[in-house]
């Protein structure tokens, strides 16, 4: 009863707060600002209880206080508190199993499964004073029938990632993956998106919505290689260990991959394939239902601001969606071509993008781990 | 609720003021638990089952009767490859551990040694410790840059630069863990089988004119079979579903049945359907392994006591 | 001369016997002696002696969290699970009722289910039930598989007491549940105390079912498993691993010898 009453008086107020928006409109940006920033304030102090964040590890209080470090601040109340996802599959089973986050974080590729799902509702970007320092292509692929479903943050790219010292590539393509001559060194990552590299490699038209006949092909050519892949990755952290410690050669890998094993003073390439890297960018998405919805928001801009956004790129070695950041490394400056906004676009990448058939995909990916 | 006749309670202590209390009949006793294993055990299985069949999903859609994720199953040469994989390594491990297990339970409960109980506990008390605390060591022991390795660079039987490489991340260091893991846990069956044995019959054995090895292979083996079945049933039933050992240091070709079960509940797009079909499969395999050699499996012979 | 063995046939045995506890403990050796390596990767040479990560486990407070659910949740289920056992413990030594086979079938089935299969049941269980998954969840689970092991180690305690006590204690007018507390339950009660060891320890140190069933406050097993990806907190990790596995085998091995002595005493 009480959450119901709770819920009902949000969404009055809510459209009050709309109708203050448009009344305060005409009167100017900043007089409009201030209205909601008051009103805003007003609904923050109407939430309780510590905001549920359902994100990757490395994310939460395990090393990735810094990027919410003003939220806390703000609201000391309210902590976050954090479920850890595995994957997008894994949030979604999640979710699905009786979950109840208030905003969770998966990558592009999922942003219009997860917005037409039901289980999320769109943003209101003009409570995320940051959100208009925020990349426009990024905001644009987070957005569906014109609202705003996910707000991006980190990016990156699928690349390859090899050991320049043990490994001479015969071409820079996601064959690398594939070749034949490095047997026992090489790792794959534990996702369907291995078929959409195999169909970018074996040069089909659309590698994310494959015929039946394509996927088959994707899917023996990936069966055909397994015997060459000592792992196939779900952490990061699985990854450093086993590349670092000399286990590993060649890995699909993401930017900070690369970042971490020049840490090491590994001699390593992070290789931009000829077929074209995959671009993603994480989107915070806001749950359906959520009793802490201004306090998201506020946990949306904490991680949009330059500041996070600087601290994100120099530690992780990600990208980030605010354009007011830059990393320290002039190397990553280069890898992720900071200053070009179009990084993630053609013609320099595929951006990462709804799979129609992801069940499949995904049960034929299943079937290559399990040959 | 029928009182029933107990065993070894006097007939004439049912007096009919303490009959309306005897409350501990075996019904009242057994409600409880019953009523548990019933709710969140067998219901549970149910509930594996009408997903098996599409009869129930938590995710929307249509949803009805049908055999279409069991007959992909068992169409699937892949799935079930795979169940033959892990079956292997399974049935290797199993093996191995009995034949360790095996003499040094023999050693305890025959060698007249007077600290048998001690030494039996110095055995099993690593199986009490924590189980992914083991299989840690194993993973900081055979890496690369692991403690084998650097110790072999270190004393300079192998140079920095070519470490013994498909130590971890491999079949072989799912199958050693495993049997780290489970020694100490099948010297107990086979050694109270070993110790019930009389030693009576031995000596007529040997008064027969039989060797010890006669008599070992003749009298001691058969008579220590029960505890052995149980033993390897006991390594068998846990490892051939096992996905803790194998994610941590398998690798690719160390992934077994019970990863893809796991990974269709998680990390896989969710395919519940398949997940619990796999899961089903699993589950019937062990119980009919358990009811074919239930008899080896009785209560008294898996205690120490 | 023994029929059993040679002289020869003891001492290779024996020489067995050894090596088979050097490779149960040399791994456990290691841990303990890299918990104290100062250097963030477990490799020789060791580079010097230090208590930092000992020190570094102690401000973790997410460590410290894991330990406190896993306390808690072991402690729920140990108790469930030996209040259930002791109850169908007496039911199967003491009375004889239709379908005992069936019934001890049922109370031992939990020890042969691959935990991964049964994880998904309770997993597909509690959402079909609407319930959320936390501390509970996992100590319901855990009550499931640590009651076979309390009946293993009730059962054979409650044959070796003689019958004819409790008779004479209903002669003398005792009710049965005045004869179980003051008769069986006194008698029983190291093996009790062994039930209720064995069911904590497996429930704390229990992962897969619990990452099936595990709420947002997760037990320590489970933070294990995801820390033991991160090499930095490997060196930390490892000395809680020491400090767990210690405990753990101080606690089994002086109940079991608390057991044997009290055991003996009651048997006299």
């Amino acid at each position: 009863m009480e959450e119901g009453r709770d819920l009902l008086e949000r969404r009055i107020s809510r459209e009050d707060l709309l109708k203050l928006a448009a009344a305060t409109g005409a009167a100017g940006l900043v007089a409009g600002r201030t209205g909601l920033a008051g009103a805003a304030r007003a609904e923050l102090a109407k939430e309780s209880g510590r905001l549920q964040v359902l994100d990757w590890a490395g994310y939460g209080n395990d090393g990735g206080q810094t990027m919410f470090a003003a939220y806390v601040k703000k609201y000391p109340k309210n902590k976050p508190q954090f479920t850890y996802m595995t994957n997008e599959a894994d949030a979604l089973a999640k979710l699905h199993a009786g979950l109840k986050p208030d905003l969770f974080r998966p990558y592009v590729g999922w942003t219009k499964y997860f917005a037409t799902s039901g289980l999320v509702q769109p943003w209101d970007p003009k409570l995320i004073s940051n959100f208009k320092h925020l990349n426009p292509f990024m905001v644009k692929a987070g957005q569906l029938n014109g609202k705003q479903y996910g707000i991006p943050e980190d990016w990156g790219f699928d690349q390859i990632l090899y050991r320049s010292d043990k490994v001479k590539p015969k071409a820079k393509s996601w064959g690398l993956l594939f070749d034949e001559r490095y047997k026992g060194k090489i790792a794959w990552f534990d996702d369907l998106e291995m078929l959409t590299i195999a169909g970018l490699y074996l040069g089909f038209k659309n590698p994310w919505n494959q015929s039946d006949a394509e996927l088959k092909k994707s899917q023996n050519l990936l069966k055909s290689k397994k015997h060459l892949v000592r792992l196939i990755w779900s952490s990061e952290t699985n990854l450093w260990e086993a590349f670092g410690s000399g286990e590993l050669w060649i890995a699909y890998a993401w930017p900070n991959d690369w970042v971490q094993m020049k840490k090491k003073k590994l001699k390593v390439v992070y290789m931009h394939p000829k077929e074209k890297p995959i671009a993603w960018v994480g989107m915070l998405m806001l749950l359906k239902g959520t009793q802490r919805y201004h306090l998201a928001h506020a946990y949306a801009d904490a991680w949009s601001s330059a500041k996070s956004a600087k601290w994100l790129e120099d530690n992780y070695g990600y990208g980030h969606a605010n354009t007011l950041a830059r990393p320290s490394s002039s190397d990553l400056m280069r890898v992720l071509q900071i200053t070009n906004p179009r990084a993630v676009t053609l013609p320099n990448a595929y951006f990462d993008r709804d799979i129609p058939r992801r069940s499949l995909y995904a049960k034929m990916w299943e079937e290559v781990k399990a040959a | 609720m029928a009182v029933e006749g107990e065993a070894g309670v006097p007939a004439v202590s049912a007096s009919g003021r303490r009959r309306t209390r005897l409350d501990l009949t075996a019904p009242a006793l057994l409600g409880f638990p019953v009523v548990w294993l019933v709710a969140f055990f067998l219901v549970p299985i149910a509930i594996v089952a009408a997903y098996s069949f599409d009869i129930y999903s938590l995710f929307p859609g249509k949803h009805g009767f049908t055999l279409a994720a069991w007959r992909a199953f068992l169409h699937s040469s892949v799935y079930l490859g795979l169940f033959w994989k892990s079956v292997k390594m399974s049935l290797i491990v199993s093996a191995v551990v009995v034949a360790l297990a095996y003499p040094v339970a023999y050693y305890l409960a025959l060698s007249g040694t007077k600290r048998k109980y001690v030494l039996l506990l110095v055995l099993i008390a690593p199986f009490l410790t924590s189980y992914l605390l083991r299989v840690l060591a194993w993973k900081v022991i055979l890496g690369n840059e692991g403690v084998l390795n650097s110790f072999l660079v270190w004393v300079g039987v192998r140079s920095r630069d070519h470490p013994i490489s498909q130590l971890l991340y491999s079949r072989f260091a799912v199958m050693l863990v495993l049997t780290y893991v489970w020694v100490p846990f099948v010297a107990l069956p086979i050694f109270v089988s070993l110790e019930s044995l009389d030693r009576r019959l031995l000596e007529a054995a040997c008064d027969l004119g039989a060797s010890r090895w006669q008599a070992f292979r003749r009298v001691t083996l058969p008579l220590s079979l029960p505890g052995v079945m149980a033993g390897f049933l006991f390594v068998f039933i846990p490892t051939v579903g096992e996905f803790v050992t194998p994610s941590l240091v398998g690798g690719t070709s160390g992934y077994m049945y019970g990863n893809q079960i796991s990974d269709l509940f998680s990390t896989g797009f969710p395919d519940w359907e398949t997940g619990s079909v796999l899961a089903l499969f699993l589950l019937a395999v062990v119980a009919v392994l358990t009811a074919a050699f239930a008899r080896f499996l009785q209560v008294r012979q898996v205690t120490a006591h | 001369m023994d029929v059993a063995l040679s002289a020869n046939g003891k001492r290779v045995l024996r020489i067995f016997f050894g090596l088979l506890v050097v490779f149960l403990y040399a791994p456990i050796a290691i841990l303990l002696i890299f918990s104290f390596n100062n250097s963030e990767l477990p490799t020789f040479p060791l580079s010097g002696f230090t208590l930092h990560w000992y020190h570094q486990f102690l401000t973790n407070a997410d460590l410290k969290g894991a330990l406190e659910t896993s306390a808690v949740v072991a402690a729920l289920s140990s108790v469930g699970a030996v209040l259930l056992g002791v109850l169908a413990s007496v039911a199967l030594a003491r009375k004889r009722f239709a379908a005992k086979a069936a019934v001890s079938a049922l109370l031992l089935s939990p020890l042969v289910i691959p935990y991964v299969v049964f994880g998904i049941s309770l997993l597909l269980f509690f959402h079909a039930a609407g319930i959320p998954r936390s501390i509970l969840t996992v100590a319901i689970g855990h009550i499931v598989i640590s009651l076979p092991y309390t009946i293993l180690v009730l059962v054979p305690r409650l044959d070796q007491i003689d019958v004819a006590l409790e008779e004479a204690a209903a002669d003398l007018g005792a009710s049965p549940l005045q004869t179980f507390r003051l008769i069986v339950l006194p008698l029983i009660l190291p093996a009790v105390v062994s039930a209720f060891l064995i069911a904590f320890t497996t429930s704390f140190d229990e992962y897969a079912l619990a990452s099936f069933v595990v709420g947002t406050r997760i037990t320590f097993p489970v933070y294990l498993y995801s820390a033991l990806r991160f090499p930095s907190q490997l060196p930390q990790v490892i000395a809680v691993a020491v400090v767990v596995m210690v405990l753990s085998l101080i606690v089994v091995v002086s109940a079991e010898i608390g057991r044997r002595v009290a055991e003996r005493r009651l048997s006299l």
